[in-house]
């Protein structure tokens, strides 16, 4: 009973959530005189049944994940960090500035990937610093900082290559081709997926053991919770918030670097692909468990390469449907968040007259 | 007339009023006084129609009316200032009395210009509302009940108008304007007097402004009459209990010798404490008394570490820490806030991890900065027995809990886990039944005795009744001054909170 209501419980939403929304985009299709039915079937069929699509789908799940769990370490203490999206581009740019500048000739693969990686962490962390900083001394609101920092990085990346990081190869704006040794190495039987996978499920878990295993994480947790009552418990709530978004820049960090490092022509360009700001989407859908934004960023990525192959169908689908689809669950989700929370408070309130009741009841015979 | 007849009102199974029967005449001002948590500001929002009564009328000239929103209450002639306003700080006082008239703010300023005239106030009318000081900012709250209430005003009913507290924010001077305006108001003119319901703590005021005494005491008219038919003495008498005020607490006399100063404040100037000293010996318990929001909650956040001190030393067991940070202080401090949903607990969480909230660093519960279940859940067992907290099991959210039960939970983690050597407590019996407030003195007191070197108490609490029976000692914190009471009874402390005599 206990593991039933520990484990299931939380589905509830998300699952509702998922649930609803594929329903109103069901009913949109339908308006607008679509196939909705047959429609959603070929996504199902495109999503889960060809094995080129999953494995896609899973390497584009890696960074998503990251972000998720950028965004999910720090909403759970409180840290309204929106910048994952900025300090993913700085992981990027670093991991393609230690591969393509600093140490191209690093050697071998294992020694090449784990600097670029690290580089990639410590620069998406330091960015996230500049937010936590701002609010630590200034006072500036971190959801601010943070979202604005992205259009910095973004700018960054546009200048650094058409500086110091363009290649001299191509007339394109972009950045040389990573040396081999810093490919993620392709993994697996059955299907084939790269490195990138095994240090997203390693980041996980250690975010899970971060949160649920650490004092850090208690105090973490009781900070998003209730700061002034953390307060009062003696947790320096400021440093601890500022630590846990260095956490998340670097989770983020990672995230830019996996996909430089982990995708196709290994190079980097000025137009990253946002998985900073579908990390908010995932994290809210995985309920900020690591587990769950696993789950969460696995299904995003599904859903985004079941829609390109709905482009070719009989009648075509753009596939930003899918990018529709996401926003209506996020949508979805908050609402039966919020309206969870309301009739958890009545529960909680009808639970406790009846045990006041039999509590002063019984109070009443031991004074 | 507006009469209030028999209302009753609950929350959940906590009466707030039983049977209140008022009647307001107009050309009067009706002082509503009780302690905190008597009921008055629940009746006022049931008469403005912020809240629905369970049973009861309101009457107005000899007619039954339902007063289901403050729109119908205004249309009534009923208006409100709230304790703590409600402007929109951005927009000027001319549009924030148009957005309450929902009216151009053009049409609204001649009016507002005549009632300035008439109640002899100057007020900016197109500045912004949040660059007015506060008293300003009441004036335009005033200014604001006027004008909704105007145009019924002119019918046979007549203006009221409610005040709440309207003084707690008011310098001495402004309080005399406001007496001013309150009595032209009370005088009328065109449209007649106003029935003025003024509610307040303070006895002074109600001798300079008021006509009419109304005093509730938990949730019942103990007195109404004109304010000559009662003494100052009696007023204080009525609100704080009648019984309890009829002679001298005695002291418990215990045979055991106090111990050495644990806890000491020196000269302290923090938020609106002005020059706060006290002096806490182990073993004893130092209760303040005192009405809410004369430097209550700033004593306590000047305690625990919470504030910022312009002057003055906090010594915790003779050592000097007024630079230390909570997390120091709470290794040899227990802390009860009573504000216990926002700072002593985190509703969310288990029992076990509110019973841990404080230990959780410490052995035997983590190791190297990795928690040990197995260690939480064991000792939140035990707490839960130990303190008798009636709960499903240790591991459901807090908030599923009793108040009592959670405020045990919180005894249990401060009083029980590690014997701290001192205590600071502020208000911790508020909103129990009676048999979780029995438990709560009960530990406390356990605290204070306890073997080998009992705790220092501090008791910040409101309600003097349960102080007189626990503390050793009482002193009396009014705006800001703490002044030790020169007897443990309620005669010599009663006139203290009130801001006489001392």
């Amino acid at each position: 009973m206990r593991l039933l209501r520990r484990v299931f419980l939380p589905l509830v939403p998300p699952a509702i959530a998922v649930a609803v929304s594929i329903g109103l985009l069901a009913l949109g299709l339908a308006l607008a005189k679509y196939p909705a039915l047959s429609l959603l079937r070929e996504w199902f069929v495109a999503a889960v049944g060809d094995r080129f699509n999953i494995e896609v789908a899973i390497k584009n799940s890696c960074p998503l994940l990251l972000t998720g769990l950028a965004a999910g370490v720090a909403f759970r203490a409180g840290v309204l960090n929106i910048g994952a999206e900025g300090q993913s581009i700085l992981g990027a740019i670093a991991a393609a500035a230690v591969a393509t500048r600093l140490l191209p000739g690093l050697h071998p693969s294992g020694a090449a990937i784990s600097t670029a990686l690290a580089a990639a962490v410590v620069a998406g962390a330091l960015f996230a610093g500049i937010a936590a900083g701002l609010e630590l001394l200034r006072g500036v609101p971190v959801v601010l900082s943070t979202i604005l920092l992205n259009f910095v990085a973004l700018q960054l990346l546009g200048v650094l290559l058409e500086g110091p990081l363009k290649t001299h190869l191509t007339q394109a704006v972009q950045s040389d081709p990573m040396p081999g040794a810093f490919w993620l190495p392709l993994i697996g039987g059955s299907l084939v997926v790269h490195a990138g996978v095994l240090i997203a499920a390693a980041a996980a878990v250690l975010a899970w053991g971060m949160q649920s295993r650490t004092t850090l994480g208690f105090e973490l947790l009781v900070t998003g919770l209730n700061p002034a009552a953390a307060r009062y418990a003696g947790i320096p709530t400021a440093s601890r918030q500022g630590l846990v978004l260095l956490f998340s820049g670097g989770f983020a960090g990672l995230s830019g670097a996996i996909q430089t490092l982990g995708v196709g022509g290994h190079v980097l360009t000025p137009t990253p692909e946002s998985y900073g700001y579908t990390g908010i989407a995932v994290a809210l859908l995985g309920r900020l468990h690591p587990v769950g934004i696993a789950a969460a960023a696995l299904f995003f990525a599904l859903l985004d390469q079941g829609a390109a192959t709905l482009e070719t169908s009989a009648t075509p689908l753009p596939h930003e449907t899918a990018d529709i689809l996401k926003g209506l669950i996020t949508l979805a989700l908050l609402t039966s968040a919020s309206l969870l929370a309301n009739r958890r408070v009545i529960a909680s309130q009808t639970a406790m007259e009846g045990t006041t009741k039999a509590g002063s009841a019984a109070e009443g015979r031991a004074v | 007339m507006l009469e209030m007849r028999h209302i009753f009102k609950s929350f959940g199974r906590l009466r707030v009023l039983e049977d209140v029967t008022l009647a307001f005449a107009p050309g009067r001002v009706h002082g509503l006084l009780g302690e905190n948590g008597a009921g008055k500001s629940t009746l006022m929002n049931i008469l403005f129609g912020l809240m629905a009564a369970d049973a009861g009328e309101i009457v107005v000239d000899g007619r039954a009316v339902r007063i289901g929103s403050p729109r119908a209450a205004q249309a009534l002639g009923i208006g409100m200032v709230h304790q703590h306003f409600k402007l929109v700080p951005t927009l000027s006082t001319a549009e924030n009395l148009a957005l309450a008239m929902r009216e151009r703010p053009g049409a609204v300023g001649l009016r507002a210009e005549a009632w300035l005239e008439r109640l002899g106030w100057k007020l900016p009318l197109q500045v912004a509302a949040g660059k007015l000081s506060v008293g300003q900012q009441q004036r335009a709250e005033i200014l604001k009940a006027l004008l909704t209430t105007d145009r019924t005003a002119q019918g046979k009913s007549g203006r009221t108008l409610i005040l709440d507290e309207p003084t707690a924010v008011l310098t001495p001077q402004e309080v005399g304007e406001l007496f001013a305006a309150v009595r032209s108001l009370k005088a009328g003119g065109d449209s007649g007097g106003a029935a003025v319901i003024f509610i307040t703590h303070k006895l002074a005021e109600v001798e300079s402004v008021c006509d009419e005494v109304a005093i509730l005491r938990r949730g019942r008219v103990v007195h109404a009459g004109a304010r000559e038919g009662i003494s100052v003495g009696g007023i204080a008498a009525k609100m704080i209990g009648e019984a309890a005020a009829a002679g001298p607490v005695e002291a418990a006399v215990r045979g055991r010798a106090k111990g050495p100063v644990k806890l000491a404040l020196r000269g302290v100037r923090a938020g609106m404490l002005r020059g706060v000293s006290l002096e806490v010996r182990a073993g004893e318990i130092l209760g303040i008394a005192g009405v809410d929001g004369n430097g209550q909650s700033d004593l306590l956040a000047a305690l625990v570490g919470d504030l910022r001190l312009r002057a003055g030393k906090v010594e915790i067991g003779g050592r000097d820490c007024t630079r230390m940070g909570i997390r120091e202080r709470l290794k040899e401090m227990a802390v009860i806030p009573d504000d216990r949903h926002r700072l002593a607990a985190a509703l969310p969480l288990s029992v076990t991890e509110n019973l841990l909230l404080k230990d959780y660093r410490r052995r035997p519960f983590s190791r190297a900065g990795v928690v040990l279940p197995g260690a939480w859940r064991r000792a939140a067992r035990e707490a839960v027995r130990a303190f008798d907290v009636r709960t499903e099991g240790v591991s459901i959210p807090l908030a599923r809990l009793s108040g009592g039960n959670q405020q045990k939970v919180v005894l249990a983690r401060e009083l029980g886990l590690a014997g701290k050597a001192v205590v600071v407590a502020a208000n911790p019996t508020r909103g129990l039944d009676i048999a979780a407030t029995a438990f709560v003195l009960r530990q406390l007191r356990a605290a204070r005795d306890r073997a080998g070197g009992g705790a220092a108490i501090v008791l910040i609490h409101a309600d003097l009744d349960e102080l007189l029976g626990i503390a050793d000692r009482i002193a009396v914190l009014y705006n800001g001054t703490l002044t030790a009471a020169p007897a443990k009874t309620k005669e010599a402390i009663a006139p203290l909170m009130l801001g006489m005599g001392g």
